[in-house]
């Protein structure tokens, strides 16, 4: 799973994800993309679900890219435990993901292949998600 | 040279915000003309009409005639704003055509030849590194694709600007390098290394027992499968 080797801070505030992304939201390596079209908050997890979901269904052939890197630390209190006594110790890794963003590229396999690969792997994702292609080929 | 449109368009005199977001809650995209030497100018186009044109490959090397107020303006399309969630096209920028210009242009590459092509019988992967190339183009003859022939290419091999053919007049923007365009990539060979992650493993062979063979083997798949 993929996690920052180092950080400044050990513990981040949650924060409030607004508007639409203002970069990443075109693609930029491969012929076709998953992009989120709904908010949210991707683990890292998900994005090895998704990563994998996608290398299996392709046969790991072509190429792929992911575009978004999961920064975010998220911290939780133990069960039972009870309010207050300070912020929890940081549990697992996240990526903000705004409308828009490109999540997902891949390349190097027939349009058919591609947009099952992402079919399936949307599945693992709690954002919405659309398939995408480059401008000219068709409508995404 | 790519083949020649017309397109209807209005002057738009409310210009800014305001006035663009007005033009497009009536089905209307703005643009602007520029270049040429005269004053921009602000017009609106259909937005059926434009996203069809934008459909179609090869628009930004496509030279359109804008029909404005009966005025016809041979323009060529630099620039699109598409919104980022729907990718519909929110504002189109045009530079006026003006003979014997030269420009650069972003060219689609398409690559023939895959069938017949040895390295991709033989499994290979077909890594596209640089899907458009910039191109000085004359305007009267902008290319509407260039072909890469990649049959004759083996598992290794790179196909360079240089192994394309360019009209005449057209040179690529990047001159001092013969630079990749695509290369015929070895296919992957996976080993998996059969040690497990516990828990995490767990739960993915309940979620799915069609995959749960191949995820026992896949298990660390950080390093072990290629993305």
């Amino acid at each position: 799973m993929q996690q920052p080797k180092s950080t400044k801070y050990r513990k981040a505030h949650k924060g409030r994800i607004h508007g639409k992304a203002k970069g990443g939201s075109q693609l930029n390596f491969g012929a076709y993309g998953l992009k989120a079209i709904t908010p949210g908050r991707i683990t890292a997890r998900e994005i090895e679900a998704g990563r994998r979901t996608i290398t299996r269904h392709m046969k790991r052939a072509g190429k792929i890219w992911i575009r978004i890197f999961p920064d975010v630390p998220v911290s939780t209190k133990p069960a039972e435990v009870r309010m207050g006594k300070g912020k929890g110790t940081p549990e697992y890794w996240v990526a903000k993901v705004k409308p828009g963003r490109i999540m997902f590229e891949v390349d190097g396999v027939p349009r058919a292949v591609a947009e099952e690969a992402f079919r399936r792997a949307s599945a693992k994702f709690r954002v919405q998600t659309r398939v995408v292609t480059r401008l000219g080929e068709g409508a995404s | 040279m790519s083949d020649e449109a017309m397109i209807e368009a209005l002057p738009r005199a409310p210009r800014g915000k305001g006035g663009a977001r007005a033009l497009r809650r009536e089905g209307r995209t703005p643009a602007i003309v520029y270049g040429g030497g005269a004053d921009p100018l602000s017009v609106s186009l259909d937005y059926n009409v434009l996203e069809r044109e934008i459909g179609r490959r090869g628009f930004f090397a496509r030279l359109y005639d804008l029909k404005v107020n009966g005025d016809v303006i041979r323009v060529l399309a630099r620039d699109v704003q598409v919104d980022p969630v729907s990718d519909a096209p929110i504002h189109v920028d045009f530079i006026r055509y003006v003979a014997g210009a030269t420009l650069a242009v972003w060219v689609e590459v398409r690559f023939e030849g895959q069938e017949e092509s040895e390295g991709l019988k033989r499994g290979g992967v077909l890594n596209i590194v640089r899907h458009e190339v910039e191109l000085m183009c004359p305007l009267e003859a902008i290319p509407e694709f260039l072909v890469a022939d990649v049959s004759g290419y083996e598992i290794g091999d790179s196909i360079h600007i240089s192994d394309i053919e360019l009209p005449e007049g057209v040179t690529p923007t990047i001159t001092d390098r013969d630079f990749t365009v695509a290369t015929i990539a070895a296919p992957t060979v996976i080993v998996e290394p059969v040690e497990e992650e516990e828990g995490e493993e767990g739960e993915e062979l309940e979620e799915s027992a069609e995959e749960g063979a191949e995820d026992a083997e896949g298990a660390p798949a950080e390093e072990s499968e290629d993305s």
